[in-house]
């Protein structure tokens, strides 16, 4: 999954999406405050209206729902509603809006020759995403913007026309810190100088550091652990993102990583999220124990691959993501490519409600025999 | 050759060698008179061998039973009929086989039938070797050891994307037969052959199975069971993905196939559940994937999906839906009245067509009818997957030989 923040969040602009008084509700109340029955009730309202107003403005959409049976009347829970694979987003561009309300087309990073997807933002959307990212983000680092770290390189943003998800990853964070300071020289070297004149000038203030999970780890952590640094990072707010797959391949998860961290710096707050370039803000957020916690816009389903029915809670699977963001495409409901478990429901009192995620990774590609074209050469066939 | 290109070669022995060698090597190796004794020993060597270190492996034994003797002397006899005394059937001299590189046994057809009519043959192999690929060849070079005056006639050998290779590979070949994608096809042919060379062509193809409904209904249970068992080794033995295995599933008659239809789909689950055919994840969305673009591009009416072995699509017309696949058990089926109504929708990269209830006359009118807009071979459920020396509309035996006209008549008499 890409992870991706959208563009400029604490903006005004005159949203073009009529506000239902579910979604205002969502907006209004704190963020990961819904107890799960109540959330249930409420996106399952939201995300059926969704799917009609999808099917009435997404040719596409109500094509490939006629064909998968919708039937409004059908519809019990959460999880009866249709789900698009997200590959759909690579394949073809799905509109819920007329061409000339297009503000912005997002699309996820790809090698060269991969295809990328391309999710149809008009303004409405657009400014519900950053309003939502605004609303998650301020869970953990309050209304203040904090002097930023970014473990990145300056290039990584400076020509905006490349777009990777790195570059729209940072970009999307820039606006929740002030005084910002790209950590890491275009080589990848971690900025000495500049890092000990940063932390000194922020001696035991709060600061945000943002990076790539995978970054973090190698160019940040282990080049502070080599160089031997003193950083007393014991007042930061680290948030990260982007997958273990790396990470996963040295035999380093979650809880290592977070130890690494407090033990070579004293950084204690760290929050993974999740997130994807097809469902922009509606980022899931990880809570103190470690899960990644939907947002109230928000939800997560763990299927079964072998039925496509929901799995128990504590039974992998593949992960679908709902949110009640998407009006200008019809991205409310996605099956994912990744694998998750969702272990349980956080208890409201800690501050954390809501399904409990973690993430097991991309769900590999399978070797099919015969024909492939895959390889210019190694086509098969028979 | 003053640069060097090297391969990896696994026949007649493995090791990296030097194309220029390999080719020099090649050119001086004598061919044969077609079905000379020496090739026939050495083929039906391999299959007595294959048979026995093939245990287990569904593919490996087909193929070993496809080249047993008596099957070498069945085709040795309807290869005879091809000639007579004043048409003499000579090799063709080298042959360039481009197998493709996940069905594991399609590399040694081609080559078997080459081998058999007397050519020289280079075989590029792909460098994605599967364990049944390699057991083939294991077997082969440890065959070639008791065959050594056909050693020197088949190199078989692999090496990356390097279009320099098979530019010098092409050069010196008298047939070249490509399998493969069309994105393959597209590209070896960049490479030229020589004036004189032919070239054989296998891309990508699209294949369907016909019930006659009619026929279906009067089956009992244990017949049926069977027609679903057959269907299933038809469509599921290379995970759908073989150009031979239907995708289309066409049931003609007058009345709505449904009740049938989902009867049928039903018993093929069975068997694939009983045969524990498993779809990962990946190819289950995939699938899902393919199910829902096809939703958007074509008609689809209904979808259905109770388990991940068999989804199948109902549509409303007859599909453009040839391309890319995903395999591993998606069909798409459609009602017709009578079989001729495809005709109009038929296209090049039609195939296999696995027909079950139609009367023979019915088939020979159907292909009439189509006069060879697309379909090369009908066969009966359970046979899609049977190579043979006839396919894509080649005759390769013909194909792989020339024929060579004798007329010794006086002109002065």
């Amino acid at each position: 999954m890409i992870p991706t923040t959208p563009g400029a969040p604490p903006r005004t602009s005159s949203s073009q999406v009529a506000m239902s008084a579910v979604l205002a509700d969502l907006f209004a109340r704190p963020q990961f405050s819904i107890p799960q029955q109540e959330k249930d009730r409420l996106l399952l309202t939201e995300l059926t209206d969704l799917v009609d107003h999808h099917r009435a403005s997404c040719e596409p959409y109500r094509r490939i729902t006629d064909g998968l049976g919708w039937s409004r009347d059908r519809v019990r829970s959460i999880e009866d509603l249709p789900y698009l694979p997200v590959s759909l987003f690579k394949t073809h561009e799905l509109s819920s809006v007329p061409p000339a309300d297009v503000f912005k087309v997002m699309t996820s990073s790809g090698t060269t020759g991969q295809a990328v997807s391309r999710v149809i933002l008009d303004r409405g959307t657009a400014d519900l995403q950053s309003r939502a990212l605004s609303a998650v983000m301020a869970r953990i680092l309050g209304n203040q913007r904090l002097p930023m770290l970014i473990i990145d390189t300056k290039n990584v943003v400076r020509d905006r026309n490349t777009f990777s998800a790195r570059g729209a990853g940072v970009l999307g964070m820039l606006p929740f810190g002030r005084r910002h300071f790209y950590a890491l020289n275009d080589d990848m070297q971690l900025d000495v100088d500049g890092l000990r004149e940063f932390l000194a000038r922020y001696d035991g203030q709060p600061i945000l550091l943002f990076g790539f999970t995978f970054m973090v780890w190698k160019y940040f952590l282990q080049a502070i652990r080599d160089l031997g640094i003193t950083a007393d990072l014991s007042g930061g707010i680290l948030v990260h993102s982007g997958g273990w797959k790396k990470l996963a391949e040295e035999a380093v998860g979650n809880a290592e990583f977070k130890a690494a961290l407090r033990d070579a710096t004293g950084l204690a707050r760290v929050h993974n999220f999740y997130g994807m370039v097809e469902q922009v803000g509606s980022v899931f957020l990880e809570g103190d124990d470690g899960f990644l916690y939907p947002p109230n816009f928000a939800d997560v389903v763990i299927r079964d691959p072998a039925t496509w029915e929901p799995a128990p809670d504590g039974t992998p699977g593949v992960v679908e993501v709902l949110s009640v963001l998407p009006h200008s495409y019809p991205g409310h409901i996605i099956l994912t490519e990744d694998r998750g478990v969702v272990h349980g429901v956080g208890d409201a009192s800690s501050g954390w409600s809501g399904k409990q995620l973690e993430i097991l990774g991309r769900i590999p590609r399978s070797e099919l025999r015969g024909c492939s074209d895959t390889h210019a050469f190694d086509g098969g066939r028979r | 050759m003053t640069t060097s290109m090297p391969v990896i070669q696994f026949l007649p022995t493995r090791g990296t060698v030097d194309l220029g060698d390999v080719l020099r090597d090649l050119r001086e190796a004598p061919v044969t008179a077609p079905f000379d004794q020496s090739r026939i020993d050495y083929i039906s060597d391999l299959a007595t061998r294959l048979r026995r270190k093939g245990r287990g492996l569904p593919e490996t034994q087909a193929l070993a039973y496809w080249m047993r003797k008596a099957e070498l002397h069945r085709l040795e006899d309807s290869f005879a009929e091809l000639g007579n005394d004043r048409c003499l059937l000579m090799p063709r001299g080298t042959v360039f086989h481009v197998p493709p590189a996940n069905v594991d046994t399609l590399f040694v057809y081609s080559w078997v039938l080459s081998t058999l009519v007397g050519n020289r043959n280079i075989v590029r192999l792909s460098s994605r070797a599967t364990d049944q690929s390699n057991l083939i060849l294991d077997t082969m070079r440890e065959t070639v050891v008791d065959h050594p005056e056909v050693a020197g006639s088949t190199t078989m050998l692999s090496y990356g994307h390097d279009d320099r290779l098979t530019a010098a590979i092409s050069a010196e070949c008298d047939v070249r037969v490509i399998w493969g994608g069309d994105g393959t096809v597209n590209r070896i042919r960049t490479t030229a052959i020589p004036p004189h060379a032919t070239e054989l062509v296998f891309a990508d193809r699209f294949s369907m199975a016909a019930v006659a409904t009619d026929a279906y209904r009067e089956l009992d249970d244990a017949k049926r069971d069977q027609l679903a068992e057959l269907f299933f080794n038809d469509a599921y033995w290379f995970d759908q993905l073989g150009c031979s295995s239907a995708r289309l599933v066409l049931w003609a008659g007058a009345q709505d196939p449904q009740p049938l239809a989902e009867d049928f789909y039903g018993r093929v689950r069975a068997v694939a559940r009983a045969k524990g055919y498993q779809v990962d994840p990946s190819a289950a969305i995939a699938k899902f994937s393919q199910a829902c673009r096809t939703m958007i591009e074509a008609d689809v009416s209904a979808y259905s999906a109770p388990d991940n072995t068999m989804s199948v699509l109902t549509m409303d017309g007859f599909p453009d839906v040839r391309g890319e696949f995903c395999g591993a058990g998606l069909f798409y089926q459609l009602h017709v009245t009578a079989l001729a109504e495809i005709v109009p929708h038929i296209r090049r990269a039609d195939q296999t067509l696995t027909a079950f209830g139609f009367g023979e006359d019915e088939l020979r009118d159907l292909v009439r009818a189509l006069r060879g807009r697309g379909i090369d071979r009908i066969v009966p459920f359970g046979q899609a997957l049977q190579f043979n020396r006839f396919w894509d509309g080649y005759d390769l035996l013909a194909e792989l030989t020339r024929k060579v006209t004798l007329s010794a008549g006086n002109p002065l008499a």
